[in-house]
């Protein structure tokens, strides 16, 4: 796969095709016997949980059991209330009893080891210069949205079952999100999985340590998180919703930006996490409602959103000082360091006649709209005196 | 000084402008482009005889400075320093997109 496909892989969504026989490739390829049992869960919550209870002691399962039916009445009295349909079982607890000990948790044999046996015969062939170009043109460019996604998902395990939940991802294999280094190693394959002829030994180095990694790389490109243990391999699904911004951040306004078929989900808007409800509430947004905001990051987007002109028009805001530059006005905002703002007038009329206006943050000790243009070209305030502008 | 629309153009002695740094190759249409606007694709240009380099503008006969948006300005002989105008992000500042 190219590293374009790879990018796909990175952000695909819904079921993928084939997850049992990846995962039992990828046991073989490692050394390993066979897993005697493949389940695959909705989520990396789901997952991140039955790691969490597999990884127990008879007491530690049931008070997960117990915290799970807590949390599942909480979730289900607050989605009736909101109208909606009940959650599906997060964890099927009673299914993994039945599958007996997990035994070891394998990761190493069957993730980092290969990976690393691959990376080593890489960098013989390439060189340090080499390989680093090679991450540059593959991994390095889809490193940065995987490590946003693995981080938001990490978050929204730690808020939802805490610090268990959180250390339980680290015995993951990351499936999909392993995109960027499977990207890097599909390079150097340059397609020719079976019949090339190596060109010496370093190449054939390469070739053995790429073909240990087949398997980890069928299953990233048809599932999620997995949690390998020596008899039982736990597989959780893609989302069933993705939806970033321009940006690549994570950001939605009508709806979870990511959503697994559970109900695990994360709201977003362009990258920072938000409650639930805030995508919606910014379409109803008052000026009323951006002060009474006590969270500053949030108020920040709402005040971004709305327009900070329209802002100060609809709150009545009172310019602080005007001269033959502009106009300057201030937004107090508590908790948060003031808005300052110059409203400057663009010198040539547009097409109509009429002159667009528009609004420049500066910074908040500034005291006049002179003082506030000329900081916005880094000159000082005296010194500030076109002689002409259009 | 001249201002046109997010850049400040600054006279300075030809004294304080780097000599060693490389010019700027000119744009597809033989201009010397000062600032392009990311979001328009709009840009402020000298296209008569110049050179930039480091962010210092030469301007050996005098030019005129155009934009698609702005009326162009008349620039007399001599050496310039080009300012991109920013914008304050707390903690930091940032280029003004156009």
């Amino acid at each position: 796969m190219e590293t374009l496909t790879w990018e796909r892989a990175l952000l695909a969504t819904g079921p993928g095709d084939g997850v049992e026989e990846a995962v039992r490739q990828a046991y073989r390829e490692a050394g390993l016997g066979e897993p005697a049992h493949v389940i695959t869960l909705p989520s990396p919550a789901a997952g991140a949980l039955a790691a969490a209870w597999l990884g127990g002691d008879d007491r530690r399962r049931k008070e997960l059991e117990e915290a799970e039916a807590h949390r599942r009445r909480h979730a289900a009295a607050a989605l009736r209330t909101a109208g909606g349909a009940e959650a599906g079982p997060l964890v099927p607890f009673d299914v993994l009893r039945g599958l007996g000990e997990p035994g070891r948790v394998v990761r190493e044999a069957v993730r980092t080891t290969p990976w690393e046996r691959a990376r080593r015969a890489a960098y013989a062939e390439l060189g340090p210069t080499g390989w680093a170009a090679l991450w540059d043109e593959t991994g390095g460019r889809l490193w940065p949205q995987a490590d946003r996604l693995i981080t938001a998902i990490r978050r929204g395990l730690a808020e939802l079952g805490g610090e268990e939940l959180r250390v339980a991802t680290l015995d993951a294999v990351l499936g999909q999100h392993d995109a960027p280094w499977l990207a890097a190693f599909d390079k150097l394959d340059g397609g020719a999985e079976e019949s090339a002829e190596p060109d010496g030994e370093a190449g054939l180095d390469v070739l053995r340590g790429l073909r240990g990694l087949r398997g980890l790389r069928r299953v990233a490109g048809c599932a999620g998180w997995w949690w390998p243990y020596e008899r039982v391999a736990i597989v959780t699904e893609r989302p069933v919703e993705l939806h970033l911004d321009d940006l690549g951040r994570l950001h939605r306004a009508d709806g979870p930006a990511l959503a697994y078929a559970d109900g695990f989900a994360l709201h977003a808007w362009h990258g920072m996490p938000v409650p639930a409800d805030f995508g919606t509430s910014m379409r109803r947004l008052t000026p009323e409602r951006i002060r009474a905001e006590e969270n500053a990051e949030l108020r920040r987007a709402m005040l971004e959103h709305f327009g900070i002109d329209r802002y100060l028009a609809e709150s009545g805001a009172q310019p602080l000082q005007r001269d033959e530059t502009g106009v300057l006005w201030r937004i107090d905002l508590p908790d948060d360091e003031p808005i300052t703002m110059v409203e400057v007038v663009n010198s040539t009329p547009e097409p109509d006649g009429s002159r667009r206006t528009y609004f420049l943050r500066v910074p908040p000790w500034v005291r006049r709209a002179r003082e506030g243009v000329a900081w916005t070209f880094g000159v000082e305030e005296k010194d500030y005196r076109p002689e002409r502008e259009t | 000084m001249y201002r046109q629309g997010d850049i400040l153009i600054v006279p300075v002695p030809e004294e304080s402008a780097p000599r060693t740094l490389r010019p700027e190759p000119r744009d597809a249409r033989g201009r010397l482009v000062l600032a392009y606007g990311e979001a328009t694709g709009h840009c402020h240009a000298i296209p008569g005889p110049g050179t930039l380099s480091g962010g210092f503008l030469h301007l050996p006969e005098g030019g005129r400075l155009v934009h698609e948006e702005h009326a162009a300005i008349s620039l007399p002989k001599g050496w310039y320093r080009v300012v991109r105008q920013r914008e304050y992000v707390p903690g930091s500042y940032r280029v003004v997109a156009d």
